[in-house]
């Protein structure tokens, strides 16, 4: 009799799915609680710091991850190694153009009268910990350029896919 | 037919736990690539992509291990034929806006088109579907 009616019952079930839910997303949210904070901390920034903040907000880098990256590499989208310039030379992704972070007011008019405005760019620096690749991404948004993404993984993420680097010196 | 029927369903819940910690487990490892998959869905906003790129995975981990331990049955499935549903939603409105995106459904490494990826999706729905008779079954 008390047979059927639980069986019956979606009460249970969607509670226990709710239930789901919550647990795994706490789970989630301590695993990648600094991943996250640094996404928020960055929102932050790009918020307060530009006096156009509604425009930019709307124009913050993409992230991409490496199978995007390397989908794009074929559409002729231009790498830049935001690196120190030291780094860039004992390896870097193969094409990539080096554009270190610091010397960025310095090189930027060379870039901008090479490179034509709707060329897609993906910056890159030393993975997750470096923040170098997105501030030079936010700048090249801010100098023009229409597509610029930002590859988070960066040079470790690509060496951990066991791809090859270029110009590699012992 | 009805000799079968068990076996079938405990196919179902096993399968389908096992897709879904596979999955889940992919996207954990590479929780930034799998918010760049999302947002290549422009469907929401750069913190919201985040978000849920951090905690699917262990959502879809969670409910799959308690398929294959055969607990909270029906949950887990009502849970996972759910996401199945949304993710399906997801894909139909990649096809409408015609994008041509990879769904990231099981990672970035292995790419498959929105089309085969719904077709995959409702094939999971069947599962979930097994699974959650399965649960009710048994007094589990």
């Amino acid at each position: 009799m008390s047979d059927e009616s639980p069986k019956l019952s979606l009460v249970r079930p969607l509670v226990d799915a709710a239930l789901m839910v919550v647990v795994g997303s706490l789970i989630g949210l301590a695993v990648n609680g600094r991943l996250l904070w640094e996404v928020l901390e960055r929102h932050a920034l790009s918020r307060n710091d530009e006096p156009v903040a509604e425009e930019l907000a709307t124009r913050l880098p993409l992230p991409i991850g490496l199978e995007e990256l390397r989908g794009l590499l074929p559409a002729n989208a231009l790498l830049i190694d935001a690196r120190h310039r030291e780094s860039y030379r004992r390896g870097h992704l193969p094409g990539a153009r080096n554009l270190p972070w610091g010397d960025a007011g310095k090189l930027l008019p060379a870039l901008r009268d090479e490179i034509p405005p709707q060329t897609t760019l993906v910056v890159y620096c030393s993975g997750y910990g470096c923040e170098d690749s997105f501030l030079l991404a936010q700048r090249l948004l801010q100098d023009g350029y229409r597509d610029v993404r930002v590859f988070e993984g960066g040079l470790p993420a690509w060496q951990a896919a066991g791809l090859p680097l270029e110009g590699v010196r012992p | 037919m009805k000799r079968y029927l068990p076996h079938l369903l405990l196919s179902c819940r096993l399968a389908l736990g096992a897709i879904f910690v596979y999955a889940g487990l992919l996207k954990a490892l590479d929780v930034t690539s799998f918010a760049g998959s999302i947002a290549n869905y422009q469907l929401l906003p750069e913190l919201l992509n985040y978000l849920a790129a951090a905690t699917l995975p262990y959502i879809e981990m969670l409910a799959g291990s308690l398929l294959l331990i055969r607990r909270h049955v029906r949950g887990a499935a009502l849970l996972l034929g759910g996401l199945t549903g949304v993710f399906m939603i997801a894909l139909a409105s990649v096809l409408i806006r015609g994008l041509d995106i990879d769904c990231g459904c099981f990672g970035v490494a292995a790419p498959t088109s929105a089309v085969t990826a719904l077709w995959r999706n409702a094939g999971l729905l069947l599962l979930a579907a097994g699974a959650f008779v399965d649960g009710g079954r048994r007094s589990a």
